[in-house]
Order: structure tokens, then sequence, then C-alpha cells
């Protein structure tokens, strides 16, 4: 278990060092001009002169509407909401098919309604197994509000000062636009899977560093095997990751950002730090320096970011199963208030354990080579090739 | 059967990096308690040698056996037993002396009660007490070696291997650290690689010499200057080497040998009977004339030349 021990002490020295105490200050003002940046987006979209951000969600989820008087149509938006006119029973049919996320109806009198100035019932039907219900729910709030709104200014023009009833509109809740809340939820997840992405210098110090200052050559006579060595290292990131979510978490929520179940997000966040660590790792151990390590891990964390924001961005719109595999995924889902089945909470894991498994195999098996550390390194190819025949290679320590 | 007297056995070791052959089937039997020097010129296969026997390195075939056990098998108690310094004291910069010691320690498995006592009783022993709580970066590199030092025998290893440890050192620190050496004798088992032929013959109970990854040579520092021939070394260094021919040097009763290395004529002698006929082959040519008993220098150069 002498693993432990460089956990411990790698830990210890990261947090007293000036450089990370540096970068960690960075990483802190950086998520603050991302929150004011984003407040201040959001500011103006709520505004009049608002723009739209949502220029390619067209039909982004369907609803069914009976409005015989055609008041509340025209109303909803169209460039987000596939809107078709339906009838009760049809729509509770397709409802329950799951070919539509909602429901309006509109009494078919509502227009009497409005000029014996009497109240107007809006009957809203949720699929409450879609995520998308959220959206179309904002979405008849909003429409009902502007409606609201513009049959209380028309009253107010033409209204005599002894008649003063006022129409009173039924409302599920109030909340923020589609537009924000769609913006709030990606926008949260990506600030909570952001701080991954800044502890590849810390992997890359700990792995390349022991090459490039030649102190590795100690750490090899030590007796430990490489993989505890390697295992060491990866666990003070880990550490280090899981308290940087934490201080995270805590400035999002204090900062006004609302989280269903910040546990369960702050567990599959922190897990999903292990096999990017480990891909990391593999690369750290490969390269001869930091400016190799420094292109290589840029370039395989694009294709990592990939993995994870497609399957989320996929799931908004298709709801595959297969897009559970990102806890990215996982996490809009739980930020959305959504109910989500236990066991698909196994599909982002087990993704995680798999990868990480594999990303930490193949990281020992470089730190065993000493071709590797002391050269000649050999090339990608044979080192793939003796990976995948499984034949055993040359321990070196 | 391995034998007792013997607590390192390296058995026709090969390696090679690439096309370059590092050690030729390497073959040396270190005995406990020795202090055994390995000399050779640069790419000669020492530190090669030395990182297979502490477990850093895998040869291609052979192997080494320390204290009965093989370095395929028993990697980790054969790390256990030695304490490596190697070339360059490379140590965590970031590190106060004391925490890279109590580092070390904990990674040797140094029981917890008994680290801090080890500690100071090491940081005395280099003489670096009073800069125990400063950081690594702060220290010059003799500094850094004593602290490389102690690192290395944190421990209590039976076997010590120093690679090139008073290397750029200067000369009051490089003493220091023979001394520090010298002091070890007898109480364990050192390996010593070394350039400086002067440290192996006043330090080493025997030198290997190693060549092209094989040892060419190897006994006590007398019995190696013995071989030498000559009871006398005769050293001129002259204006123009090439207006001379050795040939005529060669021709006296008691010249042995004869070796040239620039513009020095380097002469083995059995009397000094014609050292004044020889002086005459050069003329006038001449700019100094030294005359010496052989040293392990001279065997270096006779033997890999």
């Amino acid at each position: 278990m002498k693993f432990t021990t460089i956990t411990r002490w790698e830990f210890k020295e990261t947090l007293k060092s000036k450089k990370f105490l540096i970068i960690f200050c960075l990483q802190l003002s950086m998520l603050f001009l991302m929150i004011f940046v984003f407040n201040a987006f959001a500011a103006n979209i709520q505004s009049d002169n608002g723009v739209s951000l949502t220029p390619s969600l067209s039909g982004f989820a369907s609803l069914d509407i009976d409005d015989q008087g055609h008041l509340f149509t025209k109303y909803i938006n169209p460039s987000l909401i596939n809107i078709q006119s339906s009838n009760y029973n049809t729509a509770l049919q397709n409802l329950n098919n799951g070919e539509i996320t909602g429901f309006v109806q509109v009494p078919a009198d509502s227009l009497n309604s409005i000029k014996n100035i009497d109240t107007i019932n809006v009957k809203l039907y949720l699929d409450y197994s879609d995520p998308k219900r959220s959206v179309i729910s904002d979405e008849v709030n909003s429409t009902t509000n502007i409606l609201a709104t513009s049959i209380s200014n028309s009253w107010i023009d033409s209204l005599i000062p002894q008649n003063t009833t006022q129409i009173v509109v039924n409302q599920q809740s109030t909340g923020q636009s589609l537009q924000i809340q769609l913006l709030t939820n990606a926008m949260l997840a990506i600030l909570l899977f952001l701080p991954l992405f800044f502890f590849g210098n810390l992997i890359i110090d700990s792995v390349v560093g022991e090459k490039e200052k030649k102190t590795g050559e100690i750490l090899m006579a030590m007796p430990i095997s490489p993989s505890q060595i390697i295992l060491g290292k990866i666990l003070a990131v880990e550490a280090i990751i899981a308290l940087q979510i934490v201080l995270w978490m805590i400035i999002l929520i204090t900062m006004g950002f609302k989280f269903a179940n910040p546990i369960l997000i702050y567990i599959l966040v922190t897990i999903t730090a292990l096999p990017i660590i480990g891909v990391t790792t593999i690369i750290s151990a490969y390269s001869k320096n930091y400016k190799e390590a420094g292109i290589g891990i840029t370039l395989s964390y694009i294709a990592v970011v990939g993995v994870l924001i497609i399957p989320a961005l996929t799931y908004l719109s298709v709801k595959p199963l297969a897009a559970n595999i990102s806890p990215m995924t996982m996490v809009m889902r739980i930020l959305s208030g959504e109910t989500i089945p236990f066991w698909q909470y196994f599909i982002p894991i087990a993704f995680i354990l798999l990868v990480s498994i594999i990303t930490y195999w193949i990281s020992i098996k470089l730190f065993e080579r000493d071709d590797i550390f002391f050269g000649p390194r050999p090339g990608l190819i044979r080192l793939f090739l003796e990976l995948i025949s499984f034949k055993k290679i040359k321990k070196i320590r | 059967m391995y034998s007792n007297d013997f607590i390192i056995k390296i058995d026709s070791l090969n390696k090679s990096f690439g096309k370059i052959k590092a050690l030729d089937n390497l073959n040396l039997e270190i005995k406990r308690g020795e202090l055994l020097g390995i000399i050779g010129p640069n790419g000669a296969g020492k530190t090669t040698a030395i990182r297979i026997t502490s477990c850093i390195l895998q040869p291609d075939s052979g192997n080494v056996l320390v204290d009965d056990m093989s370095i395929h098998r028993d990697q980790i108690k054969i790390k256990s037993m030695i304490g490596y310094l190697p070339e360059e004291p490379n140590l965590y910069e970031r590190f106060k002396a004391r925490d890279l010691l109590r580092y070390f320690a904990e990674l040797y498995g140094v029981p917890k009660n008994r680290i801090d006592d080890r500690i100071n009783e090491l940081l005395k022993l280099v003489n670096m007490s009073n800069r125990a709580d400063d950081r690594i970066n702060t220290f010059s590199k003799g500094l850094r070696q004593r602290i490389g030092i102690a690192r290395a025998l944190i421990h209590d290893p039976k076997i010590i291997i120093f690679d090139e440890p008073t290397m750029g050192l200067d000369p009051a620190t490089a003493h220091n650290i023979r001394e520090f050496i010298r002091g070890l004798k007898g109480e364990k088992t050192i390996i010593l690689c070394t350039h400086y032929m002067d440290e192996a013959d006043s330090l080493c109970d025997r030198v290997a010499i190693l060549n092209q990854g094989k040892i060419i040579d190897m006994g006590t520092p007398e019995y190696l200057k013995s071989k030498i021939h000559g009871d006398i070394i005769l050293e001129l260094k002259v204006e123009n080497p090439n207006n001379i021919d050795a040939n005529l040097i060669k021709d006296f009763d008691s010249v042995e040998d004869v070796y040239i290395k620039g513009k020095l004529f380097i002469i083995s002698l059995k009397s000094k009977n014609d050292i004044k006929s020889i002086i005459n082959v050069f003329n006038n040519d001449i700019l100094s004339v030294n005359t010496k008993e052989p040293t392990l220098e001279d065997v270096f150069i006779h033997t890999i030349k």
C-alpha cells in the first residue's frame, strides 16, 4: 500500500506549491468571469431587445393544442415548439405513445369568456418522463403571461371606471423563459465538468516531470512497483480535482445556481475525472517532455469533450438510451429534475469504470518499460501491436 | 551453488539500446563488505550495469543475483537492500531537505518511530543539520550531493551504489565525500563508478575496468598497476610528436611499452638505465620530462587503448 505514501505527499506538496495556487486562483477567476458573462447574456435575452439563442432548436419539442378559438396558439413560439392542433382524446393518446411532450386545452368559449370578463381555465398535460417537459411548461407559462398582459392592457384602455372586474388566467407556475432554462442547464453542466480539464498540467508535472527533471531514476530505485507509483500519482490528482469540484459547486450555489441533487451530481462529476486522468497519464507516460505531452493532451481533450457533450445534446433532442453513456447526459437529466430509473445510473458509471481500467492498464504498461523512460523510445505502432497482442512485455522494474 | 562470499553476482548480462550494445556478456562478482570500483570511458556501460543491478533497467538477457535473489523475481526485495545515488543528484526541488528524507524513508518502509532519529543522524553525518529546513532548490550541487547521499542511506541499506559521486564538485567537497565513503568501507558493500582514477585508487578494494560493455581487467589497484610491467613511467612532452619515431624508443632494452597521448609520450621502463639515451632520441624537441611510478590512470589508458 505504498502508493498511499505517494498520494499523500503529492497531494500535500501540490497544495503547498505556489504554481498550483496561482493556477487555482486563475481558475476561480475564470469561473466568476463566466458567471458574470452568463448573467449579462441572460439579462440581454430577457430584455425587449433580446436575441434569439436557439435558432437551431426548431421543432425541439412537440405540443398538441386544442384551441378552437385560436386565442392561445398564435402566442406560442413556433420556432421552438412543434405545434399541432388536436383534440383531447387524440392528444392523450399521443402523450401515451411518447409522440408529444405536452397538450394544452383551451376552452372553446374562451373568446366569450373574455368578452364577459370571465375566468379562462387553460389546462396543460405533460409527459413527466420526458426531460423536455420543463421546456413546454415554461413556454406555456410564458405564453399565458403574455396573453394575460395583452388582455389586461386592452381592458385598461377600454374600461369604464366603475367596471373593474379583472380576468383571471390560471397558471401552473412561473419560471425562467425557455431560452434561459436551456442555457442554465447547459451552462451548469459545462461549468461542473470544466475543472476536469484544468488538471492536465498536474499530471504532466507529476509524470513527465519525473523524466524532464530526472527525478524518476531515484523513484524507480524505490521498493515500489510502477503500478503503485502510477496509482499513487493518479489518486493525488483525483483528490485535488475532488476538492476543486466541491469549491466550484459551493461557488455556483452561492451565486444562485440551483442543483436538484448536489451530492449525486458531485459523485458523477468526480468519478468522470478518473478516465480523463487515465487518458492524460497514458500521454504523459509516453511523452518525452512537457511540450510533447501538452500537444497530446490538447488533442485528446478535444475528443474527450466530444464524448461528454455530443451524447448530452443528442439526449435533449431524441432521447436515445445510449446517450446516457456520457455522465454529462446524466447530470443534465438530474439538473432538469427528471425522475431517472435507478438502473440507468449504471450506464455512465460502467462506461467510466471500463475506460478507467483500460487507460490505467495502458499507463502502467507504458510506465513499466525502460525504453520509454530511458530511450530509445519505441514507435506508437510497435507499442500498439505489443499491447493488443497481450504478450508479456518485459517488465522493467 | 551460489557462494555466500559474494553478495552480488552478475551473470552473462547483455543490454542494448537500439543498435548500441551497452553490455556485452558482462560477468562480475562482488564480495560482502567490499568496495568495488568500476572505471571505464564514457559509454563503457558502467551506469547501465548498476541500473540493472538496482532493478531500474531490465537486461535483454542474463541475470544478477543480489544476496541470492534474482532481479527477475525479487525486484522489490532487492531494491530494499540497495541505496542508489545516481550520477546527477536530481532531487525534488520544491521539497525541504528534511521532508525529502522523510518521503523516501516512508517509501523505503523505515518504521515511523525511527524516521526522525534516522534523518537527524544522517543530516549530521553529511554535515547538513543547519540546512535541514531549507528547500532543495536553494542548495549548491555539493549540498545536493550530500542530501542525495543521505537519501541513499536513509534505510540503512546493505549495498550502496554510487554513480560518479564526486563528478563536478569542487576539490574540498569531493574530498569530504570521499572521506565519507571511506568511512562506510567495510560496513557496507559499495559499488563506486567513477572517472577519477585517484579516487578509485585510494578508496577501492578492487577495481574493474569496463570498456564496450565488458570487463577487460579487474583486481586490486596494486595488482592492476603491477600489470603495467614497468617500475618507472617516463613522460615526455614534445613540441612536435610527428617528428619522433616511436620504434626507435621501443628498441631500448629497458622499454616495455610506449603510449602516445597528444604531445605526451608515456614510456614504461623496467629500469632507469636508458632514460638519458631515450631523451636523446627526442633531440631538442622536448618541452618537459617527468618520471613517476605507475598509477591507475596509466593502467586505464594502457588497458583501453
